[in-house]
């Protein structure tokens, strides 16, 4: 097993990992040199006491009586050594290369008057000895066990403090580096050049107001791109009606022929392309149209009476009892191009309103037609597109229905999407949120 | 009938008013045609017609201002069918706002003109409203109800649209514009074909029964349509034009 380090994906731990890891690098370095001067200071302070204590505490073991040197050794005996009235242990001569530094000091403040001999005594505790012999002959031994400089018990406790302080820091940091910038991924995500822009907020750090800045310039311009391209259309549409209206006012001074009837029906087809740009070019500029509560049933009931009057088999099912606010003609419009559509390809159409689990208030335009092969059913509704099967001149359309329809439910604020029924046909569904 | 009614044309595309007018003529109406507001003022000076077709898109006075002069003046019962290159309701709305009879949207069928023509001339003969709708009045207020003329919509105290369909716009249209008037099932009839002529086969019984639904009208004792046995029916309750609000 291989333990590879992968480099993480996400900007954040990056760039946490940066900041953490040299961060950490220079606390521990700063604290590393720190702790290394303090060890040789203190040392050296150590040493010199050594030397001062040892000298003195061996002089007054020298001056006085052997009898009375027994009680004062508790006096003299301190925590790393202390003196022992005897030859001490004989343990073995004193390697040339590991020289403790106290043997040094010991050196210096005694090798002048006294013969010193050194011996180690390895063990569990590892320590030494110096034996010596005072004026009046009697041996004595300094056994000097050397013990690690002191931490402070809070010690730890400040690391890991500062770790922590350190973490939060870090983390904080890059909080305040990322958010703009999902911000940003977020604006841009649900960018939608066909509503109404929403700019993002220029404030904060330079780098980021400059980036917001931007952003809602290039917003602007799209949604003034698009613009001119409907406006494009619209004004291509509007202006073919005027050739179109003297053909079609020509023609009907024409003599019943095939010839009529076909052009009669070329210069409809037309018209009706003409009316659909319009259309179309005015549902994605955005309704201008005012919103105001709409009694649903009335509305459905009206609309589907107004197709019964042309002797269209359209019907109504279920009743919702709301009262919506909506665009009342932007609605009328999504569903009579739903209806067109399915009374174009299935004779009949049929109206279902009710709610879906999610509390939205759903109409369902319901035909018995081909339907819409699985993959094609949302490509249908974009501009232009017509399913395979309609291209031939017989059921014809613009192909703009549908994305006129799409277009407006959204501008309603809900939603349009196509489904196939089980059994065969199609099912155009308009979900609306309600309140 | 030795009466031939006079049909003024006012466009400024030159092909446009001759197909038109020759069309109409073709059909045994007689056609004036001119090109704008200024040849249509000079010609109605000398000569009053019995409707006029009037373009909204021409250059100089448009379509819209020229129906609102004409409505105001001497000829305010003139009866004008406006010619308008646009579908969208925001027109419609204003055309009719602006006192027009009807309007058609371009590219129309020839005989299409000639029966909406037919159908106007027809419907201001024969009753001519007792209410004029105008420009500034265009709800009519009845009962618990507003009528907004233009949207062609009811609206409830709460100020909830309650959408009507065609037909049932048309039928309420002819019962408010004669109220207090019995009106026989030939008179509906006639009155509400307006348009889409042939479309509409319904019984007017039908309509009548439809129409108290939506304004929530008890059939056994309604207050609004009532029922003369034997003749027909009568809008029984006043009404009122509201000026426009919002």
């Amino acid at each position: 097993m291989t333990l590879s380090f992968r480099w993480p994906r996400t900007l954040a731990s990056q760039l946490l990992l940066i900041f953490l890891v040299s961060l950490l690098c220079a606390n521990a370095l700063s604290f590393s040199a720190q702790f290394y001067e303090r060890y040789i200071s203190a040392r050296s302070v150590m040493l010199g006491t050594l030397e001062n204590d040892v000298s003195t505490s061996i002089a007054i073991l020298d001056r006085l009586p052997a009898a009375e040197r027994a009680s004062w050794l508790p006096r003299i005996d301190r925590q790393n050594y202390r003196y022992l009235l005897n030859a001490g242990e004989p343990g073995e001569p004193m390697g040339s290369d590991d020289v403790p530094m106290a043997v040094k000091s010991i050196e210096d403040a005694l090798g002048e008057q006294y013969a010193l001999t050194f011996r180690d005594l390895p063990g569990l505790q590892k320590h030494f000895q110096a034996h010596l012999t005072l004026a009046d002959g009697k041996p004595v031994t300094i056994d000097v066990r050397p013990a690690p400089i002191p931490l402070s018990y809070w010690l730890p406790v400040v690391l890991v403090l500062q770790l922590a302080v350190l973490l939060a820091c870090t983390w904080i940091a890059v909080r305040i580096a990322i958010r703009p910038l999902t911000r940003l991924a977020r604006a841009v995500e649900t960018l939608d050049p066909n509503a109404h822009p929403t700019p993002l907020d220029e404030t904060g750090p330079t780098e980021v107001a400059h980036a917001a800045a931007a952003f809602n310039e290039m917003q602007k311009r799209i949604a003034e791109y698009l613009k001119e391209r409907m406006q494009i259309l619209a004004a291509i549409s509007h202006d073919l009606q005027t050739p179109i209206t003297r053909m079609k006012l020509r023609a009907e001074f024409m003599d019943d022929s095939m010839d009529k009837e076909k052009l009669w029906s070329d210069l409809g087809e037309m018209e009706h392309l003409v009316r659909e740009g319009v259309a179309y070019a005015r549902s994605v500029h955005g309704s201008t149209e005012a919103s105001c509560r709409v009694d649903l049933d009335a509305f459905l009931d009206s609309l589907v009476f107004d197709y019964q009057d042309m002797n269209k088999q359209v019907s109504l099912t279920g009743k919702s009892a709301v009262i919506l606010d909506t665009r009342p003609h932007a609605l009328r419009r999504v569903l009579v191009n739903l209806v067109d559509n399915a009374l174009k390809f299935a004779g009949t159409a049929q109206l279902q309103v009710g709610s879906t689990a999610r509390g939205e208030l759903s109409i369902k335009v319901l035909d018995r037609g081909p339907g819409i092969a699985e993959d094609e059913l949302v490509q249908v509704m974009q501009p232009f597109y017509r399913v395979e099967s309609s291209r031939n001149r017989g059921t014809g359309g613009t192909g703009l229905g549908l994305a006129i329809a799409q277009q407006l439910a959204v501008a309603i604020g809900g939603s349009l999407t196509l489904s196939n029924r089980e059994g065969g046909g199609l099912c155009a569904e308009i979900r609306v949120g309600l309140g | 009938m030795d009466h031939v009614d006079h049909i003024l044309i006012v466009d400024d595309d030159r092909e446009i008013r001759e197909l038109v007018g020759n069309y109409l003529k073709k059909n045994g109406l007689r056609t004036t045609v001119v090109a704008d507001g200024r040849q249509m003022r000079s010609f109605l000076e000398s000569t009053p017609v019995d409707l006029i077709v009037l373009d909204i898109m021409m250059p100089g006075d448009d379509g819209l201002q020229l129906c609102r002069e004409l409505r105001v003046g001497k000829h305010k019962a003139t009866p004008i069918l406006m010619l308008t290159a646009r579908s969208d309701e925001t027109d419609r709305i204003i055309g009719l706002e602006m006192g027009a009879d009807d309007y058609l949207v371009k590219p129309f069928a020839a005989r299409e003109l000639l029966a909406r023509i037919n159908a106007v001339l027809r419907r201001t003969r024969m009753l001519p409203p007792n209410l004029v709708v105008t420009e500034s009045g265009r709800l009519i207020r009845f009962g618990r109800w507003r009528l907004d003329t233009t949207a062609r919509h009811l609206l409830d105290e709460d100020d909830t649209l309650v959408a009507l369909s065609g037909a049932e716009y048309r039928l309420l249209r002819v019962f408010l514009d004669h109220p207090q008037r019995v009106l026989s099932r030939d008179q509906l009839l006639n009155l509400t074909q307006g348009r889409d002529a042939d479309l509409f086969d319904r019984s007017i019984d039908l309509l009548v029964s439809r129409l108290r639904q939506r304004l929530l009208d008890d059939a056994r004792e309604p207050a609004y349509i009532k029922t003369v046995r034997s003749e027909g029916y009568v809008f029984s309750l006043a009404v009122e034009i509201l000026g426009d609000q919002a």
